[in-house]
């Protein structure tokens, strides 16, 4: 993890994002959240899968989010990779017109542009960050291609590199991802992920599903990047081994709110909410 | 001596919510300073809130009253018990260190590279770093054949020496030392107590958690006794 620069100040900052499914009425965020216990609206059955969500991060800094199924952790970065529309809230990037314009008010063009070009995401489930139909290579050429790149060579030459930094072997990549185990998968998201330098990556459970042996690599594979790269990462996990071993600061989100928010090993140690300490006393 | 931390009030609670909302007062008003270059010793009995004042220094715990004032050599006075997070995360990357004893493995990270990447991470270059490192590892007496290996399945005096090479060669300002020799045998403890002096020699400030006498004789230059979180008294060394 690299040295953050203290005073270059954040390079996103998060204010009041909120998703509601349904139909909710004035009242359906105040009638749910972790005082109410549940994030479904008794009156309208609006669900509000996160609400308010307020945070900064910074530059080469990993935040952590956990929370158990359903607290509103992989809406929080769906969001902000743009895979759905937010219901209201703000995200500027600095990494975007000096972080002065909100990411949401954005035309789809840019839209495009910042996920192309500045953000990098890997899925949980690899079938949603890749497309199973191209070989290994092509699904990092398209990432490629999508940010300008042009020269066939040039792309050929960057992808092989970046499957040989994942650990992905060479000599399948005019393969399709169909034929690989779970766990090279998840290592040519990565490689997709971080191809074209972005300054922010989000990691939503990719060691989920994985074998001990196999999670290990691929979390001491982000490691590197992380600490090769200085990319700053959102890491959403509801594993606070994984939590603990990447990330520097922590967010814990229950029905769609945060409930606490500290340095991970504050809040491993020295939980302050009722929910994380439940979390923590609950770990194996 | 120029000051280096002074602790004012400081007061920790737990709040057990899991357990109907019971308070366990871990710390009361505690009152005390750290000059530049100097051991601090801290003695008392097991529960008496040895390691909960030193996880009150780091941050680890939220202290629940008080001031521990730091002067920082690149930020100024910084009250850690208030600072924001980053803050604190740029302090003890660049500036403050703990080192407990236990060692926190990170899975398939073979045991140099674990001890050379704080020094990494500060900018030295990578082969001065595993440079350090092998020395370190060479003067603790850790069997060579172990320095490629993962340390999950190390004994517990490998861990602790590879937890204290870790800590030593980052080159902290302010180190925080939970019983550094508790697992080692006498040639290595006085072997990890003349790292720890020549670090102080080159103007590190200590506190320090020991049981073990003669490692407490060797390093405190002062000592102060807890007993049931409360400060008792003061021995000048």
């Amino acid at each position: 993890m690299n040295d953050m620069a203290l005073n270059s100040g954040w390079l996103l900052r998060v204010r009041g994002l909120t998703k509601i499914y349904g139909q909710p009425d004035g009242d359906s965020i105040a009638r749910t959240g972790p005082q109410a216990s549940t994030n479904i609206c008794p009156v309208t059955g609006a669900i509000v899968a996160c609400a308010g969500i307020d945070f900064d991060l910074y530059p080469g800094e990993v935040l952590g989010v956990v929370g158990e199924s359903g607290s509103g952790k992989s809406t929080l970065v769906q969001l902000l990779y743009f895979d759905q529309p937010p219901t209201a809230g703000s995200a500027f990037f600095t990494a975007l017109d000096n972080g002065t314009t909100d990411l949401f008010t954005l035309s789809n063009q840019r839209r495009r542009h910042v996920r192309n070009h500045l953000l990098g995401m890997v899925y949980q489930n690899p079938r949603d960050g890749l497309n199973f139909n191209f070989t290994a290579g092509g699904n990092i050429a398209e990432k490629l291609i999508m940010a300008g790149s042009m020269n066939v060579a040039s792309i050929r030459e960057r992808s092989s590199n970046l499957l040989r930094q994942t650990e992905v072997p060479v000599a399948r990549m005019d393969q399709t991802p169909r034929t690989f185990s779970g766990g090279m998968q998840q290592r040519v998201q990565i490689s997709k992920a971080i191809a074209n330098h972005p300054p922010l990556l989000f990691l939503d459970e990719v060691t989920s599903g994985l074998d001990v042996s196999v999670q290990a690599k691929v979390l001491d594979m982000i490691r590197q990047i992380q600490s090769e790269l200085g990319i700053s990462m959102i890491v959403v996990s509801h594993d606070l081994g994984v939590i603990r071993m990447l990330t520097d600061r922590t967010l814990v989100l229950k029905n769609g709110r945060i409930v606490e928010s500290g340095l991970t090993d504050q809040i491993l140690q020295d939980p302050q909410h009722a929910y994380t300490q439940l979390l923590v006393s609950s770990l194996l | 001596m120029a000051r280096l931390l002074e602790i004012r009030g400081l007061e920790k609670q737990f709040l057990l919510h899991i357990l109907n909302g019971k308070r366990i007062a871990a710390l009361h008003s505690i009152d005390c300073e750290i000059e530049e270059g100097e051991i601090l010793g801290l003695t008392g009995k097991s529960g008496s809130g040895k390691s909960t004042l030193m996880k009150c220094l780091y941050r680890t715990y939220l202290p629940t009253a008080g001031q521990i004032l730091y002067h920082s050599a690149s930020l100024g006075p910084v009250d850690l018990a208030r600072a924001d997070e980053h803050t604190i995360i740029h302090l003890r990357r660049t500036e403050i260190t703990y080192c407990s004893q236990f060692l926190q493995v990170i899975p398939r990270v073979p045991a140099l590279d674990v001890v050379a990447e704080p020094m990494i991470r500060r900018g030295a270059d990578r082969e001065a770093a595993l440079g350090r490192a092998r020395e370190a590892f060479e003067r603790l007496g850790l069997p060579t054949e172990l320095w490629d290996a993962f340390p999950a399945t190390f004994s517990g005096g490998e861990q602790q020496r590879i937890n204290i090479a870790r800590a030593v060669i980052s080159g902290p300002r302010f180190l925080l030392l939970d019983e550094p020799t508790a697992s080692l045998d006498a040639k290595t403890k006085d072997a990890v107590i003349d790292m720890i002096l020549e670090l102080r020699q080159s103007g590190c400030s200590i506190a320090l958690i020991s049981h073990d006498a003669h490692t407490m004789q060797r390093l405190a230059s002062r000592r102060l006794h807890l007993a049931e979180g409360r400060m008792e008294e003061e021995v000048h060394a």
